[in-house]
């Protein structure tokens, strides 16, 4: 970790947040009926995703109502038609609850990062007829992040979940226990780890020199206003911020935001139009007249750099992850079950079934050119997983016709084939699917190619 | 690999017995699907001749036309071509990117927009002529037919968000429509009647179910299709086919070809 800090130190203009992020292009969305505008990129492909840590996690398990929240959180059924229609979720943005530093939408984006909230796509009653996307933002610490917005305009977090829902995605007014669940899912997303820092944001441990001035220089009042200095808004402290709206020179006021595990939450500003932690130095160094030397400049990007760095900021996308977030949505049936809860049933069997069939398309059918050999294998992992989504199903409609003791059985199924039988298939067909790099590589090159042969003809 | 079978064994445990009336009604039933089999091929080979032609003629408009044509016969004869021909199916509707096949000349038809397809159009010919030669004596059986329409009704709600499997023309709307009606006939060819007999309310579930489908893919584009709505009615229709399986004495039918 140090190695790399004091690399990234020397080689800060160099810093992009795809250096980091997967190791393949995102793939477009494209056709003539797409949904969402062609050449839309969610990076959904992506083999490596940002780690999540929950902070119930350290004190003994998720609550019935994280699990739930991070289940609709998943969930296109809880916004509007053309997002429920795209099959895009709060999730989509907020890849495990960080950013997605490779979304990027023609008309609504205008740089990989960010979005415009108030376009005319999800919601045509929320367009300010304006293309003024803002920064896709980390949910990691939020609950130590109010007020809410780019702006700050949102003292709550409740009253900021349901707007985005309603109103800038157009979905049905939720439920109060979906709202909740949301918020208590957003609430237990911690930041990562960062050994470097100690109480109060101090940095400790093995510290490079570079670091300590670059420490020293944050809390220097500026020179031509000495009531300012970067650590007055970004306050050392447990998320370095000071939960004010401050105009720094970008256009107007923005909320100051975080910077732990801030090396993983490119682009930059409310907009997100820096890449990089020296563009956003030689901004403020340019606005607040600082004068620095090319040494301070590198002294900052050190600072900076240690304090938002993490511990594992992504991991591998294999069938583990996705089973292991798909088990904990199906935790929520182990309640809503027996208590008869018809829509939660419906939405946990919706959208479960729907990562499910995604799981199922990382193991590629006979048909497909693109990969050869395990060919059974293949057919077994894509078997087990249909036959889950065709389980769930059951449950649905089980609980639908309040036949709720043939839904508990049927969970009951579903979870044993789920604790060793389907992991074991996936396993035996992993070196034949998607999660295996060279596999990835070879579908999507061969998607590409066939992508290019459209766009040679226009 | 053990885990791996052990775990199949598990999964796929179903059901076995078919009394002789049923079975001897299913098979003559069966056969009465071979016409539409035949025809639906018939009506792809055509389009590929069709194809042959206006590439000949360097006639774009025309060879896109008679792509379409083709590709309309083809998907009504998903039902059985997975399951009977795996490899000649895999052949001709091989995926994403091919030297062979439905999609290698829709993306120079369609992308590129050129002609140059004449080896693809032979090639797609030759497999089809195959295929076609092999219809009037190929065994159908209640049971291929049955996993046939079931993988391909849990196929047709798979999200086409992104475009589906014919992007490049715009047409997967059309596959998915000539999926539901070589569901359809399929369905109502062969296992209605008996169905019926035994549980009317079933028969009655699946029928509603079908008639749902139909509605759902006559959305004007695949944009306004209810791509929630398609998934869930297509796994409803699974399960019922899953439940009518075990009431006609047959297996419960495989979810993937060549998995049985």
């Amino acid at each position: 970790m140090m190695i790399r800090r004091l690399c990234l130190a020397a080689l800060a203009s160099a810093f992009l947040v795809a250096a980091f992020h997967g190791r393949a292009a995102a793939f477009p969305i494209d056709g003539d009926q797409t949904t969402l505008p062609p050449k839309t990129e969610l990076d959904e492909d992506a083999l490596d995703k940002p780690r999540e840590v929950f902070h119930s996690e350290a004190a003994g398990g998720k609550s019935y109502m994280i699990n739930l929240g991070n289940l609709a959180f998943s969930s296109p059924g809880i916004l509007g038609g053309v997002a429920r229609q795209a099959g895009v979720s709060c999730g989509t943005c907020h890849v495990n609850g960080a950013g997605n530093a490779r979304f990027f939408m023609p008309k609504m984006s205008t740089r990989p990062g960010n979005f415009d909230t108030t376009g005319p796509l999800f919601n045509p009653k929320a367009d300010n007829f304006a293309l003024d996307p803002v920064r896709i933002p980390s949910l990691r610490g939020a609950r130590y992040l109010a007020p809410y917005g780019h702006d700050g305009r949102m003292s709550s977090l409740h009253d900021f979940v349901h707007n985005v829902i309603v109103n800038e995605f157009a979905g049905p007014e939720p439920s109060p226990v979906i709202l909740d669940s949301i918020v208590a899912y957003i609430q237990d997303i911690d930041f990562l780890p960062n050994p470097s820092l100690g109480p109060g944001g101090r940095l400790t441990g093995n510290t490079s020199e570079s670091e300590r001035r670059g420490e020293a220089l944050f809390m220097r009042p500026f020179p031509r206003d000495p009531t300012l200095s970067c650590g007055g808004c970004h306050i050392p402290s447990g998320a370095f911020v000071d939960h004010q709206q401050h105009d720094v020179g970008s256009g107007g006021l923005f909320k100051t935001p975080t910077l732990r595990n801030a090396d993983f939450n490119a682009p930059y500003f409310h907009d997100g139009r820096f890449d990089t932690y020296d563009q956003v130095v030689t901004h403020f160094d340019r606005e607040f007249d600082l004068g620095l030397s090319e040494q301070d400049r590198r002294d900052l990007m050190a600072y900076l750099t240690a304090v938002g760095d993490a511990v594992q900021p992504y991991e591998h996308d294999g069938a583990g992850a996705s089973l292991k977030e798909i088990n904990d949505f199906a935790t929520v049936l182990g309640t809503a079950i027996p208590a008869g809860d018809k829509d939660i049933v419906s939405l946990a069997v919706d959208t479960i079934g729907n990562e499910l069939r995604e799981l199922t398309e990382q193991y590629p059918d006979r048909k497909n050119t693109s990969v050869s050999g395990g060919e059974q294998q293949r057919v077994l992992a894509r078997t087990a997983l249909k036959g889950l989504v065709l389980t769930l199903r059951r449950i649905d409609m089980a609980v639908a016709d309040g036949r709720t003791a043939d839904a508990a059985a049927d969970f009951k199924n579903y979870r044993y084939l789920m604790a060793a039988a389907v992991p074991a298939v996936l396993a035996g067909a992993e070196s034949w699917s998607l999660f295996n790099p060279a596999v990835h590589d070879s579908h999507y090159a061969s998607l590409r190619q066939v992508m290019q042969s459209k766009r040679v003809s226009r | 690999m053990n885990h791996s079978w052990t775990a199949v064994c598990v999964l796929l445990l179903m059901p076995i017995g078919m009394s002789a009336t049923q079975a001897a009604s299913l098979d003559d039933a069966a056969e009465r699907y071979r016409p539409y089999m035949i025809e639906g091929i018939g009506q792809a080979m055509t389009g590929v001749r069709n194809l042959r032609d206006r590439i000949a003629a360097r006639d774009l408009a025309g060879a896109r036309k008679a792509w379409i044509s083709a590709r309309a016969g083809w998907e009504r004869s998903e039902v059985f071509t997975a399951g009977f021909v795996p490899e000649l199916d895999a052949q001709i509707d091989a995926w994403p990117h091919a030297d062979s096949g439905f999609h290698a000349i829709e993306a120079v038809l369609f992308g590129a927009g050129r002609t140059d397809v004449e080896s693809e159009t032979e090639a797609l010919a030759d497999h089809l002529n195959s295929l076609y030669g092999k219809l009037h004596e190929m065994a159908l059986t209640p049971q291929g037919l049955l996993d046939g329409t079931v993988r391909l009704a849990y196929e047709v709600g798979e999200s086409k968000a992104d475009g589906g499997e014919s992007r490049i023309s715009g047409t997967s709307l059309d596959d998915m429509r000539n999926n539901v009606a070589g569901i359809d006939f399929a369905y109502h060819t062969i296992f209605a009647a008996s169905l019926g007999a035994i549980d009317e309310k079933l028969a009655a579930r699946i029928d509603q179910r079908i008639e749902l489908l139909k509605t759902i893919v006559a959305a004007p584009d695949l944009r306004r299709v209810d791509v929630p709505a398609l998934r869930r009615v297509s796994e409803e229709l699974v399960v019922a086919l899953q439940g009518a399986s075990t009431k006609l004495g047959l297996q419960s039918p495989t979810l993937e070809a060549s998995s049985r």
